[in-house]
């Protein structure tokens, strides 16, 4: 990891030259005078915070930490740091209710979650699925009605994976990082990762291993995050060592890894830098792959013109857009791609009753270009925003490397099957 | 690796780097425009400033810029207009209008002569390129205008532009509004202005709360928050409503009217196939003899390199942090480490007043480059070949003063990219 232009987060204020480019920028604030704005919330704010003082934040809760401030400062301030460091300091003073806290909780426990209602899938899909209990759901807890709960697979992912047959002769080998949507809720989404992988000549390995925690640092719960973040590094740094790339299709858990967890938790001993190190989004390492020119071409056309969001969590990696770079290559295939700051969802953000109105709002350019654009289906990266994305448009929405796999010829799954019977 | 090499990497999005990119695009070549963030173009009035003042301590305006840069050139060899050629400038700035005006926002004017328009403190700015709508309220017209603020919106005062203004002899009122109920925020900045007046019954209600006030007003100036995407069209809806010609009146950052120039230009680059990256810091090069081969940009957790057979250097000068005091009295160009050239004794940095007319001489500080914008060493000789130099980076100009910041960026960028080529042409 680099670490000459790494400073923490809070020594940046003081690059700050109030331009505000942050606020033109903010997605949140453009719809809702509950969040003031990166500016105020963020580096103008943490002059009034200091450790071991009480919390003076109302609205930086509101962040939605889309990192969207980050990107566009011409200053280097770190305000989505600044921002997920001051909400963790409102939860640990208390300054949260604690029936929002617990609800934040149940959220950002996507693993336990996954780990209780997978194996009674469909009973578990009826329960959480009906009118009756998501009405429940909002009162009770705070969790909103209408955002798009996913559905639990009825097979987990590692359950497919290791009844999967290994290729021979593999030239390489790589470590998969599926995250809990894949192992609970879209395990296609893997199962096209491990065909590409493996049809590119790569041995899938894939450890035990928890989830990420960004949920948990998205909602201030530090010391949960700490938790799972330690036992990741201690599942992953063996491979780490050996210099074998740990691949990831969701692009927040990758970041999370590479940057976020290191950077909120303050985790900077050698096996938490060498998992960062190794640690690629799947794109990122495919287009690397390409420019080695060891990425295999024998795509079949796809006659599709389809509007592809890169995720906010996504463009944090600051790679540019490697997926949009990889499904370029695919001969036929039209992606339009789009320039909307979020689709709103922020992880678990849109899900709570007092935000759900304002992700909706945040997400109405991108549900708006997306209509406009047309095409049967759309295109991102992150299962939330895909989950956010075909509730604001009544479109389905697939990962860019299930298009990948089948441009290789794999069977298509789920809604690409459908579009796949056209061909 | 060679499918990886780029032909052009432009490092800076400000608009001498937006104008690399296009250009270069437009071309032929495979294009990457990375920067650290938004910047110059945020922050910038919306218009074209090409030479405001000549000499650059004269206190009267440049009626017609044409003769004043004949003048400049000759005077002043190694001033950036001087070294690429009042040719390329012009070449630059039709393009620009072209583009401009292809995306329905026309930019007016020409080398022949400056508009004269308001400043929000009431101040006269020669500029020679201007939106359509900012050019009603051009000061060589004597009408009376009407100047509207908004009273949630605290970055513009229309009493102190009015008072300032007749003070210098232009008749000019000013009103105050409350916004329409619905729309009353508490927080209320540009950006989210310029969204309201995108509708019309935003507008409907501001016209009525506005037309009690118009008297003898001929013409009427908004802070420039008419519109994000349909400026135009919002324009022409507030002159039919108000019966008299509308204009906007830049305020302080960030700029509307500099967004619509960002996003003009960045969808340009992108429909000739190039692409613009923020977030992306240029950190480190690969240099090798006298080629740049690669940079180096930061991303979470190591770096990413980018190759190419050409590279813009476009980072702004000190106000754009492509020129960093280091310590107490040194400067740095922070990318390739150029030597610097105009660097003034540390104690002549800046001139004793603030406000001089005479400028600060730091700021004529910056990289010396020769007719192609290759940078140079003390000796005049060469550093990198394919390393072009553009913007408020090079030496020997001070834009602030002489008033040529966006003329400086958009030609030199402009002469940049006619140093790119594709690799298959």
């Amino acid at each position: 990891m680099s670490t000459e232009h790494f400073y923490p987060a809070e020594w940046t204020l003081d690059c700050c030259i109030k331009c505000n480019i942050c606020t033109s920028a903010c997605p949140v604030a453009a719809v809702s005078d509950l969040f003031p704005g990166p500016k105020y919330v963020g580096p103008q704010a943490a002059r009034f915070r200091a450790p071991g003082q009480p919390s003076p934040d109302h609205s930086v809760d509101y962040c939605s930490g889309c990192r969207v401030c980050n990107m566009v400062c011409p200053s280097g301030v770190k305000i989505a740091e600044m921002n997920a460091r001051a909400r963790a300091v409102m939860v640990q003073q208390g300054r949260v209710p604690l029936r929002l806290r617990l609800r934040n909780n149940l959220l950002a426990r996507s693993e336990l979650l996954g780990r209780l209602g997978q194996p009674l899938a469909p009973l578990a899909n009826i329960a959480l699925h009906n009118p009756l209990s998501r009405w429940l759901a909002e009162r009770t807890l705070g969790i909103a009605r209408e955002a798009p709960l996913p559905h639990f697979a009825r097979e987990r992912f590692t359950t497919w994976f290791r009844r999967h047959p290994r290729p021979n002769g593999a030239a390489r080998r790589v470590v998969y990082f599926h995250g809990c949507s894949t192992e609970y809720y879209e395990p296609r989404v893997g199962r096209a990762a491990v065909y590409v992988l493996e049809h590119n000549g790569c041995e899938v390995i894939i450890p035990p291993q928890n989830c990420c925690g960004l949920p948990l640092l998205s909602n201030g719960e530090f010391a949960a995050a700490r938790a799972y973040h330690q036992r990741n590094v201690r599942h992953l740094v063996a491979y780490a060592r050996q210099g074998i790339p740990i691949v990831g299709t969701s692009t927040s858990c990758t970041l999370t890894l590479k940057e976020e967890a290191p950077e909120l938790l303050d985790m900077w001993d050698e096996d938490v830098q060498l998992v960062a190190a190794n640690t690629f989004d799947l794109h990122e390492f495919l287009l690397l792959l390409w420019e080695e020119g060891a990425l295999r071409t024998d795509f079949r056309p796809l006659p599709w013109r389809l509007t592809y969001h890169p995720p906010c969590q996504y463009r944090a990696h600051r790679l540019g857009r490697p997926a949009a770079e990889i499904m370029g290559l695919i001969p036929g295939l039209e992606i339009v791609e789009s320039h909307a700051a979020c689709c709103g969802i922020g992880g678990t953000y849109g899900y709570k009753v007092e935000k759900y109105a304002i992700a909706m709002e945040v997400g109405r350019p991108l549900f708006d270009f997306i209509a406009q654009v047309g095409g049967p289906l759309v295109v991102c990266d992150s299962e939330t925003c895909r989950w956010q994305i075909t509730h604001g448009t009544g479109k389905p929405a697939v990962h860019p490397v299930e298009l990948l796999a089948l441009a290789y010829g794999y069977p298509p799954e789920g809604a690409l099957a459908a579009l796949a019977e056209t061909l | 690796m060679e499918a990886a090499t780029l032909d052009v990497v432009v490092i800076g999005a400000g608009l001498a780097g937006l104008m690399a990119g296009w250009q270069a695009a437009v071309r032929g070549c495979r294009v990457r425009v990375v920067a650290k963030g938004w910047g110059a173009t945020h922050w910038h009035a919306g218009c074209i400033d090409v030479l405001g003042y000549y000499p650059a301590d004269s206190q009267t305006p440049v009626a017609a810029p044409r003769e004043a840069l004949a003048q400049l050139v000759r005077a002043t060899p190694r001033h950036p207009y001087a070294l690429i050629g009042t040719a390329a400038l012009a070449q630059a700035l039709d393009a620009f209008q072209q583009l401009c005006a292809a995306a329905g926002y026309p930019m007016h004017g020409s080398l022949e002569r400056n508009w004269l328009l308001p400043t929000a403190l009431g101040g006269v700015r020669p500029t020679c390129l201007a939106p359509e709508t900012m050019i009603a309220g051009d000061l060589r017209r004597r009408e009376p205008m009407l100047l509207v603020g908004f009273r949630p919106y605290l970055d513009f005062y229309p009493a102190l532009a009015a008072d300032n203004l007749k003070a210098q002899g232009f008749p000019a009122r000013d009103v105050t509004l409350d916004l329409p109920r619905p729309e009353q925020r508490r927080l209320v900045n540009a950006t989210n202005l310029a969204q309201l007046f995108e509708r019309a019954d935003f507008r409907a209600e501001v016209v009525d709360a506005l037309k009690p006030h118009l008297g003898d007003a001929a013409r009427v100036g908004f802070p420039a928050v008419l519109g994000m995407h349909n400026a135009l069209g919002v324009q022409r809806d507030l002159q039919e409503r108000l019966g008299r010609p509308v204009f906007e009146i830049p305020v302080l950052p960030p700029s509307v009217p500099g967004m619509r120039l960002h996003r003009i230009l960045t969808g340009a680059i992108e429909r000739a196939g190039g692409r613009v990256f923020e977030g992306m810091e240029v950190v480190a090069a690969d240099v090798r003899d006298k080629v740049v081969e690669a940079v180096w940009t930061e991303a979470a957790a190591r770096r990413k390199y980018h190759r190419a057979r050409h590279f813009v250097l476009a980072t702004g000068g000190i106000l754009g942090s492509g020129i960093l005091a280091e310590d107490t009295d040194t400067l740095r160009e922070v990318i390739f480490n150029l030597p610097l050239a105009a660097v003034p004794q540390r104690s002549d940095w800046f001139d004793a007043e603030f406000l001089s007319l005479r400028g600060h001489p730091i700021y004529r500080a910056g990289i010396a480059v020769n007719e192609r914008l290759q940078p140079l060493d003390a000796a005049q000789e060469v550093l990198y070949t394919n390393l072009h130099v553009a913007g408020t980076t090079l030496a020997h100009c001070d834009a602030l003063l002489e008033r040529s910041l966006e003329g400086v960026a958009l030609s030199t960028g402009f002469a940049a990219a006619q140093q790119c080529e594709a690799k298959n042409t």
